[in-house]
C-alpha cells in the first residue's frame, strides 16, 4: 500500500518536474508563433505560470486531493471533462480488443500446442507471428483496405466526437479494436503453445492418459490449467497495454481516446490533463499485476497449499 | 443440451446485432449535407471569434461575411458593403452598407455593427492578428445606420483588397464575451453544435441575403492526422479535404468518384539570413546565398513535381496583380564572384536552422544544402526541437527556415519587410525600401501603383536577406459529388453556392 502510493507520488513529481524542464509552457503553446511577450507574460500572470514548480505542484497536489483535477488553459476546459470521456472510450476499446484476442488465443494455444502438426493450426501460428511482428499502423491500413473499401462492412475512420454515446460510438470500434487485437494474440497464443508442449510430455499427463482419461478431459481437466498461470501474466502485460499505448492505433482511424490526447497534452504541455493520463497508465499496470497475481493463485494449487 | 441452444442462440444474436450496428454507423453521402475534414490546427484550443489568433478557418467563413469579399481573380466584389470610395489621398474611405441584412439572432446588422467589429480588429490591448492587415485603420466612425467612414494613418490604396481579408468578419456588437463558442453571424450558415475536436455541425441560413445556400447542413469533423482523413474521403466518410499533400494524391486517381483541384496559393516557406549578424550583414553575401541555388529545383524537390511556382526573393504571389516574375536563374559564377569579392574567396560555411515544427521546412533546407555546393557555400543543418522552434530559433537564431501563409502584397510586405514591422524575421533596416512602401501604397493610378511594387520587388531582389523559393500550389479533393467548389483557395468560395447530389 505504501509502495503504491509511493510510486504514484514520486511519477506525479517527476512528471511535473519533466514538463516544466521541457522548453516553452502552456502560454506559449496557446498563443503560438505570433504570441508577443507581453501576451505571454500576460497569460502566465493569469495563470499562475510565474510561480515556481514547487508551489504549482502543490497547489495542483492540493486540488487533486479535493477532488478537483484542475483546468487546462489551452482548451479552456476542466480537465475531468476532457479526460474522463477518453478514458471511456480507451477503456471501451481495450475490453473489446481484449474480447477478441485472449480466449481465442487460449483456445488456438491449447489446440496448437496439442495438435502440432495440424496445417491449421500452423497456419494461425504463422498469422500471429506475422501481425505480431509488423508495425500497427501496417496492420490497420491492411485491415482497412480489406474491410471499408474492399469489402466496406466497417467505416473507416471514426467520425463521432469524444463524448459520442456508446452506440454512436460501437460501430467505429471495430476496427481499431481488431487492429489491437491482431497485435496482442500471437504473445498469449504462444505463450499457451510453448505451455502446452511442456506439460503434455509431463508424467501427470502421461498417468492421465495410462488411466484412461478421455482425451477431452485431459486437454481441459489436466493440461490447460497447468498451461494458464504463464498466460495469465502475459495478458495481463498486453492488457494494460491496450489501456495505455494504444495511439498508433488511435491516430490511424481517428479514435479518440487517451494516447491522442496524451501526445497532444505533452506538445502543449499542458501539465494539468498529462498527470492524470500519467497516473492512469501507472493504475493501470499496478491494478494488472494485482489482478494477475490473484488469478494464478486461484489456478495454481501448490501457491494455496504455501500460504496455509 | 439447452445450454448450448441458449448459447448458440446468444451467439448468433450477438453477430447480427454487432453486423447491424456496423451499418448503421456506415455514414455515407446524403444529398444537402457537406461533410469537411477539418485538420486538428490549435489542439483544442479553437474559438469561432475570428479576430482571435486560435480562429477556426474555414468554419467562420461559413458563419460570418466580410464587408469586402473577392472573385475568383482576386478582384474586390461587394459583400456587406454595397460600395465603397476614398477622398484624393486615400486615407479616408466611406462604405456603403448593405440594407435588411439580418443576423442570425434576428436583429439587424447595421454601421453599429461595423465600428465594433473594426473596433476589435484594431484594438492594441486585443492584439488581433488582423490587426498585422488593418492596423492602418486608425479611427472608424458611423456617419448613418448604413455609412461608414474608415480614417486610416496613411493613405492605402488597396484598403478594399485588405477588408477582404478572410478574418475581417462582420460581428454584433457587444458579442465578444459569447462569440467563442456562440457565434452569430450574417453567413450562410447559423452554428448548431461546436465541438472543435469533434464534429461541428451548421445548418443553411435559409434568408441569406446572397441567396438560400444549396446545403441544409455542413459537418465540419475533425481529424488529428492528415492519413485519416484522407481515408475517411476514400471510405465516402467526409465528402472535402481542403488540402492534401500533393505527394500523396495519387491515391484519388479515379476521376469518376473523386475531384482533385490544384489550387495556386500565396504560402511560402523561406531561409531568412539575420542582417545583424556577420556576415549577413554584406549584402554581397546575401545575394549571393540567394542567387547561388535553382530554385525549379529546389520546389520540385520539396513539394513535388508541380507542387509550386518558382518566386524570386518576393512574397508577392502568382495571383496578385502586382507579382514580379524575375528572372533569377540559377548564377553559380555570379555567387562565387560576388562571394570572394566580399572577402570569400574560398568559400562560406554557415549554420542553418530548421524544424520539423511544419510541413517542408526541412526539406527545404536539404535541398539548398546540395544546390548552392557549387557556388563554395558549405551549409550545416541544425535541427531544433518542433515545441521551441517559433519561441527559441526563429528571429533568434543567424539563420533559419520560415513559412508563411497567402496575404496581399501590401500586407505581406508591410507586416515582414518593413523595417519597423514587429514580425520582420532578419531585422532588416531598409530606410529606402520604407519609402518605397509609403510611396506605392498611397498612389491612386492603379498603373502606375503596379509600377511601384514591381520596382519594390526588384529592390528586395537585390538587397534583401529571404531566400524565397517558391509560393506553393494547394491540392483538394472531393467527392464527386460535390459540386459548386471554384479551383481558388478557400477564402473566395462562396459556401451558399455548394451542393451535395
Amino acid at each position: 500500500m505504501l509502495f503504491t502510493l509511493g510510486a504514484f507520488v514520486s511519477l506525479a513529481v517527476l512528471s511535473f518536474l519533466g514538463i516544466d524542464a521541457l522548453p516553452g509552457d502552456g502560454c506559449t503553446a496557446l498563443l503560438g508563433r505570433f504570441g508577443t511577450p507581453a501576451k505571454v507574460a500576460e497569460c502566465r500572470e493569469e495563470h499562475q505560470l510565474t510561480d515556481p514548480v514547487i508551489v504549482r505542484l502543490g497547489n495542483w497536489a492540493n486540488d487533486v486531493v479535493h477532488g478537483d483535477l484542475g483546468y487546462s488553459i489551452k482548451r479552456d476546459e476542466q480537465v475531468a471533462q476532457i479526460v474522463l470521456p477518453r478514458i471511456r472510450n480507451t477503456a471501451m476499446l481495450a475490453v473489446v480488443a481484449a474480447l477478441m484476442a485472449f480466449p481465442s488465443a487460449i483456445v488456438a494455444g491449447l489446440l496448437i500446442g496439442r495438435y502440432p502438426q495440424s496445417r491449421i493450426g500452423r497456419a494461425i501460428n504463422t498469422l500471429g507471428v506475422v501481425a505480431m511482428t509488423l508495425p500497427e499502423f501496417v496492420i490497420a491500413t491492411i485491415l482497412w483496405l480489406v474491410f471499408s473499401i474492399w469489402i466496406p462492412i466497417f467505416p473507416g475512420v471514426t467520425v463521432v466526437p469524444s463524448n459520442a454515446t456508446v452506440v454512436e460510438l460501437l460501430p467505429h470500434i471495430w476496427m481499431p479494436a481488431l487492429t489491437l487485437a491482431a497485435v496482442v494474440f500471437a504473445h498469449s497464443m504462444r505463450t499457451m503453445k510453448a505451455g502446452v508442449t511442456t506439460i503434455q510430455l509431463m508424467p501427470f499427463v502421461e498417468s492421465a492418459r495410462l488411466r484412461g482419461t478421455k482425451e477431452r478431459v485431459t486437454l481441459l481437466r489436466h493440461i490447460l490449467p497447468a498451461a494458464l498461470p504463464p498466460v495469465v501474466n502475459t495478458i495481463a502485460v498486453d492488457a494494460a497495454w491496450l489501456l495505455t499505448g494504444t495511439f498508433v492505433t488511435e491516430a490511424v482511424f481517428n479514435y479518440r481516446g487517451l494516447g491522442r490526447l496524451a501526445i497532444d497534452a505533452i506538445s502543449d504541455r499542458d501539465t494539468a490533463v498529462i498527470l492524470p493520463i500519467v497516473l492512469f497508465g501507472l493504475g493501470v499496470y499496478l491494478t494488472m499485476s494485482l489482478i494477475a497475481d490473484m488469478v494464478v493463485r486461484l489456478l495454481d494449487p501448490r501457491l494455496k497449499q504455501h500460504r496455509s | 443440451m439447452q445450454k448450448k441452444t441458449i448459447l448458440r442462440v446468444l451467439t448468433v444474436a450477438m453477430l447480427c446485432g454487432s453486423a447491424l450496428l456496423a451499418s448503421c454507423g456506415r455514414a455515407t453521402t446524403v444529398s444537402g449535407v457537406l461533410r469537411v475534414a477539418n485538420d486538428a490546427g490549435f489542439g483544442g484550443a479553437e474559438t469561432m471569434d475570428p479576430y482571435d489568433g486560435n480562429r477556426t478557418w474555414p468554419t467562420i467563413n461559413m458563419v460570418f461575411d466580410r464587408l469586402i469579399g473577392v472573385d475568383k481573380d482576386f478582384t474586390p466584389i461587394p459583400e456587406l458593403a454595397l460600395s465603397w470610395s476614398s477622398n484624393d489621398d486615400l486615407s479616408e474611405w466611406t462604405l456603403v452598407l448593405r440594407e435588411g441584412v439580418k443576423f442570425h439572432d434576428g436583429s439587424d446588422f447595421t454601421a453599429d455593427d461595423v465600428v465594433y467589429s473594426i473596433n476589435r480588429m484594431i484594438d492594441p490591448e486585443f492584439d488581433s492578428p488582423v490587426r498585422a492587415v488593418l492596423g492602418v485603420i486608425e479611427a472608424v466612425e458611423a456617419i448613418d445606420d448604413y455609412t461608414v467612414k474608415l480614417s486610416l494613418s496613411t493613405g492605402e490604396a488597396d484598403l478594399p483588397s485588405l477588408l477582404a481579408d478572410y478574418r475581417a468578419l462582420m460581428t454584433p456588437v457587444d458579442s465578444q464575451a459569447t462569440i467563442g463558442k456562440k457565434p452569430i453571424g450574417t453567413g450562410p450558415f447559423k452554428m448548431k453544435t461546436f465541438d472543435p475536436e469533434g464534429t461541428t455541425v451548421l445548418v443553411a441560413n435559409e434568408d441569406y441575403f446572397f441567396g438560400k445556400p444549396q446545403l441544409s447542413m455542413i459537418e465540419i469533423i475533425t481529424f488529428a492526422d492528415s492519413q485519416s482523413a484522407a481515408q475517411a474521403l476514400a471510405g465516402d466518410q467526409v465528402d472535402l479535404l481542403l488540402s492534401i499533400d500533393g505527394k500523396s494524391s495519387s491515391i484519388f486517381g479515379d476521376t469518376a468518384k473523386f475531384t482533385l483541384q490544384t489550387i495556386p496559393s500565396g504560402d511560402w516557406n523561406a531561409i531568412d539570413f539575420r542582417v545583424d549578424r556577420h556576415p549577413f550583414d554584406d549584402v554581397r553575401v546575401r545575394k549571393a546565398l540567394r542567387i547561388a541555388a535553382d530554385r525549379q529545383i529546389i520546389a520540385d524537390a520539396v513539394l513535388g513535381v508541380g507542387g509550386g511556382v518558382v518566386a524570386c526573393d518576393t512574397p508577392v504571389w502568382t495571383a496578385d496583380p502586382y507579382r514580379w516574375d524575375g528572372p533569377c536563374a540559377k548564377d553559380t559564377e555570379g555567387a562565387k564572384a560576388l562571394l570572394a569579392e566580399a572577402g570569400f574567396p574560398d568559400g562560406i560555411d554557415i549554420e542553418i536552422w530548421t524544424s520539423d515544427v511544419e510541413v517542408h521546412m526541412v526539406e527545404l533546407v536539404e535541398a539548398y544544402q546540395q544546390q548552392v555546393k557549387d557556388a563554395g557555400i558549405r551549409v550545416i543543418i541544425k535541427m531544433a526541437d518542433a515545441s521551441g522552434f517559433w519561441d527559441d530559433v526563429w528571429m533568434k537564431e543567424s539563420a533559419f527556415v520560415d513559412s508563411w501563409g497567402q496575404r496581399p502584397a501590401a500586407q505581406v510586405l508591410n507586416e515582414v519587410y518593413r523595417s519597423t514591422a514587429a514580425w520582420n524575421p532578419t531585422g532588416q533596416v531598409d530606410v529606402a525600401l520604407d519609402a518605397m512602401l509609403d510611396d506605392a501604397r498611397s498612389t491612386q493610378d492603379l498603373a502606375q501603383r503596379k509600377q511601384k511594387y514591381i520596382a519594390i520587388q526588384e529592390h528586395l531582389f537585390e538587397n534583401s536577406a529571404i531566400f524565397l523559393p517558391y509560393h506553393k500550389t494547394l491540392t483538394r479533393v472531393m467527392s464527386s459529388k460535390v459540386q459548386g467548389i471554384d479551383p481558388i483557395v478557400i477564402d473566395a468560395v462562396r459556401w451558399e453556392k455548394i451542393s451535395v447530389s
